[in-house]
């Protein structure tokens, strides 16, 4: 097969002049999203943000492509790929992590991007961006203890995923906190972190079923809702806009989300962030300026890589005595007297 | 009667045989019209998009991205065929059963179940040479789609339940089905809380035509599947009994029934056979793309097939054109994306206008009426 | 109102319809259009109507030029087309139907049923049409649903009424009732066009006469000018004899018995009730009833596509009462079915297609699963040949030729090979004077090779001609029998029978 040898780096090198004709900036940020697109409110408009931001902020240009189905995870890689003029490709989602690996090991030469994955053994072409989200759920968990009147929470995922999880864990661990200090027995509906099982809609992207579990939930004596399902919870922001806030209150995950759903804003008691914007920002600048190391970065509350938003108009709502609490207990994760886990 | 009129009626049989020229309306039917209404629909995609904002500058550079993105380019091309290689095999399930009057709306639920036993097959029997372990697991994906559509033909022969209906319920019940069997441990990856199955093994595997090219071309040995599928579907519907069996319940039941044909046994074969058809199509996606089954594979591909079919005239060579033609749609309605940053949904409706003219070749007709010389004019001459 | 026609030519790409005609329909007068299937007559009369607009030629009405762009121009002209098929809607009442479309209107838009109920009546007195404005559609005679059409078209002011093969559906009575009616339209002052293709009609109720043979008037006159046999030569462009000739009658050993057949229909009714017959070799049996009688459940239970709710068929002494359709086919039972469109062809096939339809399995079509298309088409090209079947071509579909020739090819069809029963289900109905002949003689022919042969028909003129015995059905059952030595069949007798008269 002696074409073989020949043809390949032909092509490639062909490729990549005409990549550098066509492109009219020096760096390509290119993104691949997860089922939910672009526009979701929440995760992936997140990462979509970090780079726009380095679009604003180094001169960079930012390039997207969606995907309606997993069959799309692939074949989005590979026209970026084709494309050829993307510095780096930045895929956003744990399922991802399949195409993305092996797109990255037939292109070694390409550096890319994985938002919610971690390679053991790591890539030496891919960054994993993994986020401690379960200590920044633990505050949400020991704020809606706080918070509730009926003395049950709940929460419902998108898929059952580590990425998903980590939110409910945290976000259980949390009120198992606030019961263990105030000796009160709020408890957790759709999820039990010892048994790792619970309720999932098994999709990123159905509304009705954001609806639909929201009210399950509520039926059930929920009056805090934490959705970790992308655009899955808008529809339960919706269901508690409707049911009025003494009724229901929905907590927000990725985004802090009473910015990125003004419409229904009112319902959110607080954001579980995941900051994927700073995190993929940080990954353009390393490609760029070829400080670039395949591996993994860590978000974290001490990073501020994951927290907790504003209360906005809940704020007066919320006690100063939880407030303060919970700052307590943010300190204390961050230097490790608190340890978020089972 | 005793007259010597052996020789004008010989005569005359012989002058029977003569087949008449294809007439221009065919042509026009199989060419200029699907090329005025891509036209058509390019226009008024384009009008759609200057509605909402997007520069003419980006509306072009959109619609050379459609075009480069899906034929432009080796890579193009092999996207394509990926594509379109699934899109045909379901199509020609849907189209036998149209062909036979039959509306198999289950292909969805066929393409699941056909992949969920070729993957099983798949990532099952190690060590077994390809040459034995590939054709057990697309037998398995044939065999169990064929098997589960077959279902909806028998509730149909013994029991009238239209089939419409049965094959959507099925098509809800192996939506629900798979997520549960994702999550036995036999099947579900080791180590993942998610449903995802194992990966099929490389024994398994259709394999790539195009790596030695360039890696990330993923047009697979599928290809020749969906080709092979082709030629038996023609060669069944126009060449066997069987297949002439199925015309004729398609067309007239009745007729068919008076002739003696057996209404029960065709019903559960076609259905059987577009369900083979479509579980074919679940196999190639599993072992030639996916490499592993996750819950909504299918895709839609089931029910794309529907319109493949009917925009291919249920005609298995129709079918072919039609697939292909959804492959190029989508191959280049990603380049869309990349190249000019139009948005999905605005694609979706571009690639909606495109079928949905191709589809009405009366309405092209009236939209250019000087562009067709229409049948009593062009015979007069 | 009197209407001119002038040089009408009408073509359908290169076929040429009508070609150059020129007609004149007077008020007061009916004019009678004979012409064979195929010869153009319903063509010229969608021109009239506005259907189609002429390529040649133009239309006067009271001497002024008129252009019809469509459907609509011709009935705001007064041009009102009773067609063979009717157009109603089934569930409506008859008020709802005759008004459909032309919906008198009360207050707020509301229909006001009640005027067209009083508009219907007063149509009803002025021609003797007896319709019940409240009955339903679904629940009338064929004979009234004719009605009904009239209604249609005299509540829409027509003062033109066209009759597109009004008797086709009629019973004998329900003829002679129809004769009634449309000569009170005549003393109306109504014109009228009387389309059809049988001879006795036109000459009983037309008072000129123009036959139409491919495209062109070939001859005008007045009904005593001629004689049914030169008006048949005329239609059809050669001499025809309108009678069946017919070998004496020698029948040989019982072929097919039927005892104690009981059928139900589809509803659990009752459709055939405990009929016991036979028919022998060299025999024709005729089966005589109005529509509706069981005819069609017994011969579809003879050929094995009906249910069989009680007793036996016996065929050459074996019990087929349970064989299926292709075995009783094997056996030599050839059917030519009642619906040739519903259930004899398949119209999108070929003729070559359809001359295989129910033997394509055969060594001779066939070898394993393989079709063998070359040895279909030449016995198709064969057997189309011989029996007559007029088409430019065997690979040209079935819907593309005439009522006739679709209904040769079926009888091409179950003729050309070794049958030994014969069964046919109004074999000749809507065909024209040269193919009934040409049928006629092919039954006769099958009957002298040996064929036991049962006729279904509701012309009585046929049954009476091709018959050599003739079975009454009415009510599902067999209520009287003539012929072979028996009672003589006489029409007036027979047609006695057929509306349930004791003898």
């Amino acid at each position: 097969m002696d074409f073989k040898r020949i043809a390949k780096p032909a092509l490639l090198a062909g490729a990549m002049v005409l990549g550098s004709a066509v492109s009219a900036f020096a760096f390509t940020a290119c993104q691949v999203t997860d089922t939910g697109g672009i526009d979701d409110n929440g995760f992936n408009q997140t990462a979509w943000k970090g780079v726009t931001d380095a679009e604003a902020k180094f001169g960079v240009e930012g390039r997207f492509l969606e995907s309606q189905a997993e069959t799309d995870y692939a074949a989005n890689i590979n026209s970026l790929l084709a494309s050829g003029d993307c510095g780096v490709i930045i895929t956003v989602g744990f399922l991802m992590g399949d195409a993305t690996k092996a797109a990255a090991e037939a292109n070694p030469d390409q550096k890319f991007s994985i938002v919610d994955y971690a390679y053991d053994p790591t890539i030496p072409n891919v960054i994993g961006q993994v986020f401690a989200t379960d200590q920044a759920a633990f505050l949400a968990g020991y704020l809606a203890a706080g918070m509730t009147k009926s003395g049950t929470v709940g929460t419902f995922g998108g898929i059952n995923i580590p990425p998903v999880t980590v939110f409910m864990d945290g976000f259980a661990w949390g009120v198992d906190y606030y019961n263990k200090q105030k000796g009160t027995n709020v408890t957790v509906l759709g999820w039990d972190p010892a048994a790792k099982e619970g309720l999932f809609t098994n999709n990123f992207d159905s509304l009705d079923d954001g609806r639909t579990f929201a009210q399950n939930l509520y039926d059930e004596g929920a009056d805090i809702v934490l959705p970790v399902a992308g655009p899955v919870g808008l529809g339960s922001a919706a269901l508690a806009d409707e049911l009025g806030t003494d009724k229901l209150m929905i907590v927000g995950v990725d985004a802090d989300q009473y910015l990125t759903n003004p419409e229904k804003n009112h319902v959110y008691l607080t954001s579980i962030l995941k900051n994927m914007d700073a995190t993929v920002m940080q990954v353009i600048d390393d490609a760029m300026n070829d400080h670039f190391m395949g591996g993994l970065t860590v978000g974290t509350l001490a990073n501020n890589g994951v927290g907790l938003a504003p209360y906005h108009d809940m704020d007066s709502m919320v006690p100063a005595d939880l407030k303060s609490e919970i700052e307590t207990i943010k300190q204390q994760i961050i230097d490790g007297t608190i340890t978020v886990g089972m | 009667m005793s007259e010597p009129a052996e020789t004008p009626t010989e005569k005359l049989a012989h002058q029977l045989l003569q087949k008449a020229a294809p007439s221009r309306t065919v042509y026009e039917d199989l060419i200029i019209v699907p090329v005025f209404a891509i036209f058509v629909a390019l226009v008024l995609g384009g009008l759609v998009m200057l509605a909402t904002n997007v520069s003419i500058d980006t509306i072009g550079r959109s619609y050379i991205a459609l075009l480069t993105g899906s034929v432009g380019s080796l890579g193009a091309i092999s996207e394509t065929l990926t594509a379109a290689t699934p899109l045909v095999l379901a199509g020609l399930g849907v189209a036998m059963g149209f062909r036979a009057g039959f509306f198999n709306i289950g292909a969805e639920g066929q393409v699941l179940m056909g992949g969920m036993a070729a993957v099983i097959v798949g990532f099952s029997f190690g060590g077994l040479p390809i040459y034995i372990h590939l054709p057990m697991a697309l037998l398995a994906g044939v065999l169990v789609g064929g098997l589960y559509a077959g279902i909806a033909g028998w509730l149909r022969a013994a029991t009238g339940a239209h089939e419409v209906i049965s094959t959507i319920m099925l098509n809800l019940i192996s939506f629900r089905l798979v997520d549960y069997l994702l999550k036995v441990p036999f099947i579900q990856k080791a180590g993942r809380s998610d449903p995802i199955s194992n990966a099929v093994l490389d024994s398994a595997t259709l394999p790539r035509l195009l790596d030695w090219v360039d890696p990330n071309m993923r047009v697979h040995a599928g290809v020749f599947l969906m080709l092979f599928m082709v030629w038996f579907c023609y060669w069944l519907l126009f060449k066997t009994t069987i297949g002439f069996e199925f015309r004729a319940s398609g067309e007239n039941p009745d007729a068919a029934r008076f002739a003696g044909m057996r209404s029960g046994l065709i019903v559960v074969l076609v259905m059987a056979l577009a369900g083979a058809l479509a579980g074919l199509a679940g196999a190639n996606q599993v072992l030639g793309v996916l490499g592993r089954a996750s819950p909504g594979f299918s895709a839609g591909i089931g029910f794309n097939a529907i319109s493949v079919a009917l925009l291919g005239r249920s005609h298995p060579v129709g079918v072919l054109i039609a697939g292909l033609l959804f492959g190029a749609l989508e191959a280049g309605g990603r380049q869309m994306q990349v190249d000019a940053g139009v948005s999905l949904d605005l694609i979706g409706i571009v690639q909606s206008l495109i079928i949905a003219f191709i589809a009405a070749p009366l309405l092209v007709r009236a939209v250019f009426p000087w562009g067709f010389r229409g049948k009593a004019a062009s015979r007069k001459e | 109102m009197d209407i001119e026609l002038r040089g009408i030519t009408k073509r359908f790409g290169e076929v040429v319809a009508n070609s150059g005609v020129n007609l004149s329909i007077r008020a007061g007068e009916v004019l009678g259009l004979l012409g064979e299937n195929g010869a153009g007559k319903s063509t010229m009369m969608n021109v009239l109507s506005g259907l189609y607009r002429p390529d040649e030629g133009e239309i006067l009405i009271d001497g002024k030029p008129v252009q019809f762009n469509g459907p609509g121009d011709g009935i705001r002209a007064g041009i009102g087309m009773v067609h063979q098929h009717f157009m109603l809607v089934p569930v409506f009442t008859v008020a709802e139907n005759v008004v459909l479309g032309v919906e008198p209107t009360g207050p707020l838009d509301s229909l006001d049923l009640k005027t067209a109920r009083a508009q219907v009546r007063e149509i009803n007195e002025t021609y003797g049409l007896e319709v019940d404005p409240d009955a339903l559609i679904e629940n009338l005679p064929v004979g009234i649903q004719q009605r009904v059409e009239i209604i249609k078209v005299l509540f829409r002011s027509a003062d033109v009424l066209i009759f597109d093969e009004p008797t086709a559906v009629l019973t004998p009575q329900e003829v002679t009732d129809f004769f009634k009616i449309v000569r009170a339209l005549r003393e109306a002052g109504k014109a009228l066009v009387f389309i059809t293709h049988k001879l006795h009609e036109i000459l009983e109720i037309a008072d000129r006469i123009n036959v139409l043979r491919a495209g062109q008037i070939v001859g005008e006159c007045l009904p005593g000018e001629k004689t049914d046999l030169e008006l048949a030569e005329m239609m059809v462009g050669r001499p025809v004899s309108l009678e069946v000739e017919k070998k004496p009658y020698e029948p040989g050993e019982v072929l097919l018995d039927v005892k104690d057949l009981t059928i139900l229909r589809e509803d659990d009714s009752l459709a055939v009730d405990d009929v016991s017959f036979s028919v022998r070799r060299h025999e024709v049996v005729g089966i005589a009833g109005v529509q509706g009688n069981g005819q069609s459940a017994l011969v579809e239970a003879l050929a094995g596509v009906h249910r069989i709710a009680g007793g036996t068929i016996a065929f050459e002494g074996k019990d087929i009462t349970r064989a299926s359709a292709r075995a009783r086919h094997q056996m030599g039972i050839a059917h030519i079915p009642e619906d040739r469109l519903k259930n004899g062809v398949v119209a999108n096939f070929s003729i070559a297609e359809n001359m295989v339809l129910n033997s394509y399995y055969d060594d001779r079509y066939s070898r394993g699963v393989m079709m063998d298309w070359n040895a279909v088409n030449e016995r198709a090209a064969e057997y189309s040949a011989a029996f007559d079947v007029r088409t430019p071509s065997i690979f040209e579909t079935v819907n593309h030729l005439s009522g006739g020739n679709q209904q040769k090819m079926v009888v091409a069809r179950e003729m050309s090979r070794d049958t030994k029963l014969l069964i046919a289900a109004h074999p000749t109905r809507g065909l024209d004077v040269g193919s009934i002949e040409y049928i006629h003689s092919r039954l006769m022919d099958a009957r002298d090779e040996g064929n036991a042969v049962l006729i279904v028909s509701s012309e009585l003129d046929e049954v009476i001609a091709l018959s050599d015995r003739i079975l009454v059905m009415f009510k599902g059952k067999i209520v009287a029998q003539f012929g072979a030595g028996g009672r003589p069949a006489d029409k007036n007798d027979i047609g006695l029978a057929m509306a349930g008269a004791a003898l």
